[in-house]
């Protein structure tokens, strides 16, 4: 069974102010024998914790740079953490940004492959998605032609496709919900939520209200780094939109 | 450390699905939809080194063959050397979407371009040779030390590679550094001249210079038709391990901190 604890999570960013530092600037620094605080930090997730177990599907709100996409790409390890304790058990499939990792002068082909090989899979296993993957995107006639010609639409259905085409044990999501005509949305949302299902634990961000109530079963509000507040959709969402911490 | 360097090896392998769709973007993309495709890997490093086997044999007096010859045997592993450290220096500034969205060893990008450089390296060496013995080289059983020498000149590359991987992320200013010091230390390497041929004022620069037991390596077998001597052997051998100590040793240490940077 899957299951992720954060204890005392903490990550700091180092916010230079007017540019990165040269090379001159760090020797001219070096023999003034005093640093110049050419920086500050600045804390995008502050000392939280929390522990998902199995069958909890746990939306994330909060405004702008409340530090949740930053805490997801701590759970996805893009990001280590400054300070604290992050445990994964299970396989996690990152679908923070879908897409990323493609290269537009590849095929459509090439980049399964490539995309996939990055997103974690193996060889074999996107061989054996490969045609499910391309019927799912519609892109028949096209997926021998290189990405960069592929319009907008075109271009999220096969990164979509191939995100969604494995069943992860833990599934993280960050407002991705793909593009593409009525059509291919309907077919998507289907699959999404065949995913969401089969999942053990979805761990989303999205200031989607209605959609995070539709999805989760348990909501945590984050503020300025922190966790702020914790617990059943209803009750977290409705504050949160009040503004009101304690109910 | 130890245990560092294990779990480094051993991410890398996990991820080698990765690693080799990187290598093989590499190689094919550059030349995506030209008309010669992989063969300007080839040419372009042959008519550079035609030009200069002309203008410099002409210029010292040499016998054009023997200079050709001579030049090439150099060319081969200095061209390595210095497009492994040039290229490494951007590897994390180029991949920064990436790195940025999903989880990778990082390792993997600086691995990458050693990879596929030492891929094009050994098929333009591999052209090379046949010029050569066109041109009347001597063919000797000392070329079968020519993997060594890779061997170890990859390892030596990988490591500075490595250091100048991260380094670039922390002083973006290096990226151009890295560039006019590969050009200083092209004229300070015995690869136009002879390795006792630079007297003088700056013959100390050439006895401090590692790059310098590696040419040798390949000179050896492909020009005297011998093999190098088991000091310069020794020598390699010592950079290299050195230079993948120095190279892991920071790359581990500043790992984590990459993304945070880039």
């Amino acid at each position: 069974m899957s299951n992720i604890r954060v204890e005392n999570l903490s990550i700091k960013f180092r916010i230079y102010h007017d540019r990165s530092p040269s090379l001159k600037d760090y020797f001219a620094n070096l023999f003034k024998g005093q640093r110049q605080a050419a920086y500050s930090d600045f804390w995008a997730v502050k000392d939280v914790s929390f522990e998902i177990k199995a069958g909890d599907r746990v939306g994330i709100v909060g405004h702008n740079g409340a530090g949740k996409s930053t805490l997801l790409k701590a759970l996805c390890r893009v990001y280590e953490s400054s300070d604290g304790l992050i445990t994964v058990d299970g396989r996690i499939a990152p679908l923070l940004e879908i897409g990323a990792g493609f290269h537009p002068e590849f095929t459509g082909r090439e980049n399964i492959y490539l995309n996939g090989a990055i997103l974690g899979y193996t060889k074999e296993q996107l061989r054996a998605i490969e045609p499910e993957v391309i019927a799912f995107a519609e892109l028949e006639e096209f997926i021998d032609t290189a990405v960069k010609y592929y319009s907008t639409g075109m271009y999220m259905r096969l990164a979509f496709s191939l995100a969604t085409a494995m069943h992860p044990d833990i599934l993280v999501l960050d407002e991705i919900f793909a593009g593409g005509d009525a059509a291919f949305m309907e077919k998507a949302k289907a699959r999404m939520h065949d995913l969401i299902d089969k999942a053990d634990i979805m761990i989303m961000v999205s200031h989607d209200h209605r959609l995070v109530m539709s999805l989760c079963n348990r909501v945590i509000w984050m503020d300025h780094g922190k966790l702020v507040a914790d617990g059943s959709p209803e009750d977290i969402v409705d504050r949160y939109l009040a503004g009101k911490v304690n109910g | 450390m130890i245990k560092n360097i294990t779990s480094f090896f051993n991410e890398l392998w996990i991820h080698n699905t990765v690693l080799r769709q990187l290598i093989s973007q590499q190689l094919i993309l550059r030349y995506r939809r030209t008309a010669l495709g992989y063969l300007w890997t080839l040419i372009n490093p042959l008519v550079m080194m035609s030009i200069m086997a002309v203008v410099f044999s002409t210029l010292f007096k040499a016998d054009l063959k023997t200079f050709a010859v001579f030049l090439f045997a150099g060319m081969i592993p200095w061209n390595f050397f210095s497009s492994v450290v040039t290229q490494s220096g951007t590897s994390f500034i180029n991949n920064e979407g990436l790195i940025k969205k999903i989880y990778l060893p990082k390792g993997i990008f600086p691995l990458s371009i050693a990879f596929s450089l030492l891929i094009d390296s050994a098929l333009s060496f591999l052209a090379l040779f046949v010029i050569i013995l066109v041109i009347g080289g001597s063919l000797s059983w000392a070329v079968l030390f020519i993997p060594v020498a890779y061997l170890l000149l990859f390892f030596f590359a990988l490591g500075i590679g490595l250091i100048m991987s991260v380094a670039t992320v922390f002083f973006r200013d290096l990226q151009h550094v890295i560039l006019i010091a590969m050009q200083a230390l092209f004229f300070l390497t015995p690869i136009l001249y002879k390795p006792d041929s630079l007297v003088g004022k700056v013959a100390w620069l050439v006895d401090l210079n590692p790059v310098v037991p590696f040419i040798e390596l390949f000179r050896a077998p492909l020009f005297q038709a011998s093999l190098p001597s088991l000091n310069v052997i020794l020598l390699a051998v010592l950079f290299s391990i050195s230079a993948m100590f120095v190279g892991l040793f920071i790359f581990l240490r500043q790992e984590k901190q990459i993304v945070f940077r880039l």
